[in-house]
């Protein structure tokens, strides 16, 4: 009978105890942290006058995309000039996620692609959102890359077959090229995410890319860029990484919106400006080297509330934009179908804006 | 070590007593090398000490083999890299995947010259991934050995439940995680929870059967002995039927334990941070193949400890195993 060798038992249960305390006392690694606590972290300021009478209650979602966003929240801009706000920031690796989490009513405002912030709007998910800012307008940051040198223009590509992933931004502008050159219709079209792409180029099993960094970079090794969403956006198909915010939420906080702006305008504008602290906040928050996010945010065009509340944006032809958007969502299948046109035109939010700018 | 020498001279090890649910997947790791040198009391005393040099010497050559091993890999791993027989991103060198194990566990300015410092990777450094998964794993076995204990011994005890619920189980170990994490998301969301139960369904089917094992393989002669002399059922099912039916229980435990590692990254592919299997698709994606490397080592090296662990209590918990 085990009471006659009570001394194992009594180990094991000890073994166990150690083992669990162990586990508990290194444990408790709480999740959602968004700043290491050992970092070195920068002195919080706020470049306008701070307001404390705003008590928002604000669920921010951002992504490791090299934009203003990332100075904000560096900066803590908006938990320092709206002291008595509660400000709570979330990681999500994608702009489908953030819809999730839009559609699940855990977000007040979130960084999304033009492309998602549409799919939100439209059947299935009829999303009620407002675009409250354009975080940056994507150039060479997304491009076609090519393996075989002989091929320089769109029209090589005929009977070729390109990568890019479905329902991205890189999708829409990649499908806008392809129609403009009439050659739609001839071109192999592989859904591919970024990190799969370059086992497939190695082999041979893809011609050519539409994609972003650090894919990009890698490729640009053995191939050549001969077109960018630049040159999309030139011929009217611009893409952008936005900010959006449910409705009723943008209706009800409008001294928050408009504090949220002025930070975004100043961060916007420093790093337009190649600003070196700016570029260090986005390199502390994405974990690389300054380097690298200032030929990052090369690729990109950040636009103060000034150029944004101009008629190119929020001033008249966003809106347009987004319901050009929806129609390609719809031809490539990843929405049932298209909302009115007037749920398009109405997402840009430019109160704000154009406050911020006027001042 | 003398210690543990005998300790394993007595009890033997789990794996080789397991029965024939242990027998594939939970082989790895555990050698005995007490196999085959059993000095029993009545052996002399100049035989067990020759036994003993012996088995030191055994440890020893052991020992020395897979250090052995160990090198030759680490020296070719370091000669395919340094020729460049296939691109650094594809397979980084043995310098980077330890350079990436240490930055993940370090604060490090982003430039030289500048003061600001990111700590770890995500914000977390791979130790804090490696104990935010461990606490995932340690809900969902831990309540996977709490209730597949009792389903066990439900099971066990009547043949008809035996018969009703068999099929289910075997139907449910039969599931490839990665298949129903979407279902469960949907279900449940994309926090812990979904986690735990993704964990706990991996690891229950493999606890409820060992047990259902043990407690069918517990001999009638003890249970009829125990009976005789007037234990009650409670009595034989604490002191007869729990104690012979420990050693398949830990072997179920074991492969669940290991069952549960192989579905941590399943677990973490969404909403995966913190957690080693979050950061190790999360920089796979990211074409950081260093860091996916030096996670796959922790997990590895971990699960091999863990394991160990696991075999370790089960010899202190089943002295008698091997005995009897």
């Amino acid at each position: 009978m085990p009471r006659t060798t009570p001394l194992p038992w009594r180990r094991a249960l000890a073994a166990a105890v150690v083992l669990g305390t162990a586990v508990v006392a290194t444990g408790c690694v709480e999740s959602g942290r968004t700043v290491h606590p050992d970092a070195v972290q920068a002195v919080p300021e706020c470049p306008v006058d701070p307001d404390p009478s705003i008590e928002t209650t604000a669920r921010i979602a951002w992504q490791a995309i090299p934009n203003g966003d990332l100075v904000v929240k560096d900066l803590q801009m908006l938990e320092t000039c709206m002291p008595n706000a509660d400000i709570s920031w979330s990681k999500f690796d994608s702009g489908g996620d953030v819809v999730q989490a839009f559609g699940a009513g855990s977000v007040d405002v979130g960084l999304v692609g033009s492309s998602p912030a549409v799919r939100a709007v439209s059947p299935p998910l009829d999303i009620d959102l407002r675009i409250t800012w354009i975080q940056d307008v994507i150039g060479a940051a997304e491009s076609l890359i090519v393996r075989d040198d002989s091929i320089t223009s769109l029209r090589g590509l005929e009977g070729k077959r390109v990568a890019v992933p479905f329902g991205s931004t890189a999708h829409y502008s990649l499908l806008s090229a392809l129609r403009e050159a009439g050659i739609d219709g001839s071109v192999d079209l592989i859904n591919l995410s970024p990190d799969k792409m370059l086992a497939a180029w190695q082999r041979g099993e893809i011609d050519a890319a539409w994609v972003w960094d650090p894919t990009l970079s890698e490729l640009k090794d053995s191939g050549q860029v001969i077109l960018t969403s630049a040159d999309t956006a030139a011929s009217g198909h611009p893409t952008f990484d936005m900010s959006a915010a449910p409705a009723d939420f943008v209706a009800q906080n409008p001294d928050f919106m408009r504090m949220w702006t002025a930070v975004q305008d100043d961060a916007a504008q420093r790093l337009a400006g190649g600003d070196d602290a700016a570029i260090e906040s986005v390199a502390v928050q994405l974990g690389v080297s300054p380097d690298v996010v200032r030929s990052q945010t090369e690729g990109l065009t950040y636009l103060s509330a000034r150029e944004q509340a101009g008629p190119e944006y929020f001033g008249g032809a966003l809106g347009e934009v987004l319901e050009d958007t929806s129609g390609f969502l719809l031809d490539v299948r990843e929405t049932d179908g298209v909302a009115p046109a007037e749920t398009y035109l109405q997402m840009p939010y430019p109160d704000a804006i154009e406050e911020v700018a006027a001042r | 070590m003398a210690d543990s020498a005998t300790e394993r001279r007595r009890s033997g090890s789990v794996a080789e007593t397991a029965g024939p649910a242990a027998g594939g997947e939970a082989s790895g790791g555990e050698t005995s090398p007490g196999r085959g040198s059993s000095p029993g009391n009545g052996t002399p005393p100049d035989a067990a000490a020759g036994a003993r040099s012996a088995l030191r010497r055994s440890r020893r050559l052991r020992l020395a083999l897979q250090a052995g091993v160990l090198v030759v890999v680490l020296l070719a791993w370091w000669l395919v890299t340094a020729v460049q027989l296939v691109p650094p991103l594809y397979l980084p060198s043995p310098g980077a995947v330890w350079h990436a194990f240490v930055q993940a566990n370090t604060c490090r300015p982003i430039a030289e010259g500048l003061s600001r410092t990111v700590c770890g990777e995500q914000n977390y450094y791979l130790w804090e991934h490696l104990v935010a998964s461990l606490q995932r794993i340690g809900v969902g076995v831990g309540a996977a050995i709490v209730l597949g204990l009792v389903a066990g011994f439900l099971l066990g005890s009547s043949r008809w439940l035996q018969v009703a619920f068999e099929p289910y189980l075997n139907f449910l170990r039969a599931l490839p995680p990665l298949g129903y994490i979407g279902l469960l998301i949907v279900w449940l969301g994309i926090g812990d929870t979904s986690k735990f139960v993704l964990l706990f369904l991996a690891a229950f089917p493999p606890i409820v059967i060992a047990t259902i094992q043990g407690v069918a393989g517990v001999s009638e002669d003890r249970v009829n002995a125990a009976r005789a002399l007037g234990a009650s059922r409670g009595q034989i099912a604490r002191f007869v039927v729990l104690p012979s039916s420990l050693p398949n229980i830990f072997s179920g435990v074991r492969i669940a334990a290991g069952f549960a590692w192989t579905t941590v990254v399943a677990a973490e592919l969404n909403n995966g941070i913190p957690g080693i299997g979050g950061l190790a698709y999360l920089s796979g994606t990211q074409l950081n193949t260093p860091l996916t490397i030096a996670c796959i080592i922790t997990i590895g090296l971990v699960a091999v400890a863990l394991d160990a662990i696991i075999v370790r209590l089960g010899r202190l918990l089943v002295p008698w195993q091997g005995k009897a």
